[in-house]
């Protein structure tokens, strides 16, 4: 199983680098094979909106950037992990700006699902989604509206099958491993 | 004399001047400057090139009685380079020591013809105005943003006949310093068209767009497919 892990803390975040350590040790120990890009040190260009990307260029951005490979590696791997220090319940600007570019995976048509109205799949398959925020300390408010966000970007992203779990900067080692096993279990069921 | 309230309008659409958020945004902008308000606009994607710490939109914001933020709904969420925003004013103001407690609206519009498709942004939203010791007054969600297309409200039309009277109640509201009324909310979320008709007008505009760019058989491709061993 491939994973990338597309983490969205800034440079600056050192809070969370042990955590971050420790997720993608556990993953690999467990024969996942994981890349992990730290968006926080790239410089990428925000989508601007155009959809060229469907009408011109059809499946690819035409901003020509690390973006661009970044939307490529999150439909050619099997498990996506949005990693993120949960901010306003939602995910951070560096992880947004990566998701953002993610709209040449899908095609413009429209097409229902359970009801809504949402953009057609351009490929078959597409990875499961783990949505892994992290927080100082727990913020019912916070965590409710993540799960929610972790849900409906599957729906959008047609992963069939994704979880998503809060860590807290003062979780043990041993706590950590406890909340990655249950979510890859939530995830894989 | 009282000074005049004065509102900040942040425009959170990459096509800035160009955009459905602008138009929205300025609609209810022009109605409240009709009530006596001064008024600011800032385009964030533009602001956030020139000035990526966003010194001066920081001291817009503190000179702000009140915030409007549009944004079209992507991914779910607000656009990344809204949230980069709210980060900075967040980090402005936790070392304040008093911040000014202001008013905060969101308006946002998708492109799909569910409203309730942006509840999570706005969530979002609410959770920032809390953090950042602000009062999130509520948030109003359009769908089917992409039938406006970035056209002055007031040359739209009846299409927007709902929208217009969602922002005049909302001007109505913030000038007698009232909560935004349910009809308002209500309104804005009403189907500017019929959703059967959206998605049919937007396939085969896209199909047309794509015909036009010489690119129609190419619509479907899938350059990202990694090929299974067989």
């Amino acid at each position: 199983m491939k994973a990338l892990i597309l983490d969205g803390s800034k440079k600056e975040d050192n809070a969370f680098n042990t955590i971050i350590d420790n997720i993608t040790n556990f993953l690999k120990e467990r024969n996942i094979q994981v890349e992990t890009i730290n968006l926080g040190g790239l410089d990428i260009s925000s989508c601007q909106g155009c959809f060229d990307c469907w009408i011109k260029t059809p499946g690819i951005c035409i901003i020509d950037d690390i973006g661009r490979i970044i939307t490529m590696k999150m439909v050619q791997n099997d498990l996506l992990i949005l990693l993120t220090p949960i901010t306003f319940g939602g995910y951070s600007s560096e992880l947004k700006k990566a998701l953002d570019r993610m709209i040449p995976n899908i095609l413009p048509f429209y097409t229902k699902i359970g009801g809504e109205i949402h953009h057609s799949p351009r490929y078959d398959k597409y990875p499961i989604i783990i949505g892994i925020g992290l927080l100082t300390s727990p913020d019912q408010e916070s965590e409710a509206i993540f799960s929610t966000l972790v849900e409906r970007n599957s729906i959008n992203f047609y992963s069939e099958k994704y979880s998503s779990v809060v860590i807290y900067s003062n979780d043990s080692l041993e706590s950590i491993h406890e909340k990655m096993a249950k979510v890859l279990v939530e995830a894989s069921e | 004399m009282n000074m005049p309230e004065r509102i900040l309008l942040l425009v959170g659409s990459p096509k800035g001047s160009q955009s459905t958020s602008n138009a929205l945004g300025e609609y209810l902008l022009k109605r409240l400057e009709g009530r006596g308000f001064e008024s600011e606009k800032i385009y964030v994607y533009d602001t956030l090139k020139s000035d990526r710490n966003g010194a001066s939109l920081l001291q817009s914001v503190d000179s702000a009685d009140g915030l409007i933020l549009t944004f079209p709904l992507y991914v779910d969420n607000l656009p990344s380079q809204v949230i980069a925003v709210l980060e900075l004013i967040y980090e402005h103001r936790s070392v304040q020591k008093e911040p000014r407690k202001q008013k905060i609206l969101s308006i946002s519009n998708s492109g799909f013809p569910e409203a309730s498709q942006s509840e999570t942004a706005h969530a979002i939203c609410k959770k920032f105005a809390s953090e950042t010791k602000m009062e999130w007054i509520g948030g109003l969600a359009l769908g089917s943003g992409g039938a406006i297309g970035g056209m002055n409200l007031d040359e739209a039309g009846r299409m927007v006949g709902n929208v217009r009277k969602a922002l005049e109640l909302t001007a109505n509201a913030i000038a007698e310093n009232k909560p935004l009324p349910d009809d308002a909310l209500h309104l804005m979320k009403k189907p500017l068209v019929p959703p059967q008709i959206f998605t049919w007008f937007g396939d085969t505009a896209w199909k047309k767009v794509a015909k036009e760019n010489g690119v129609q058989d190419k619509l479907y491709d899938r350059p990202y497919q990694i090929e299974e061993d067989s």
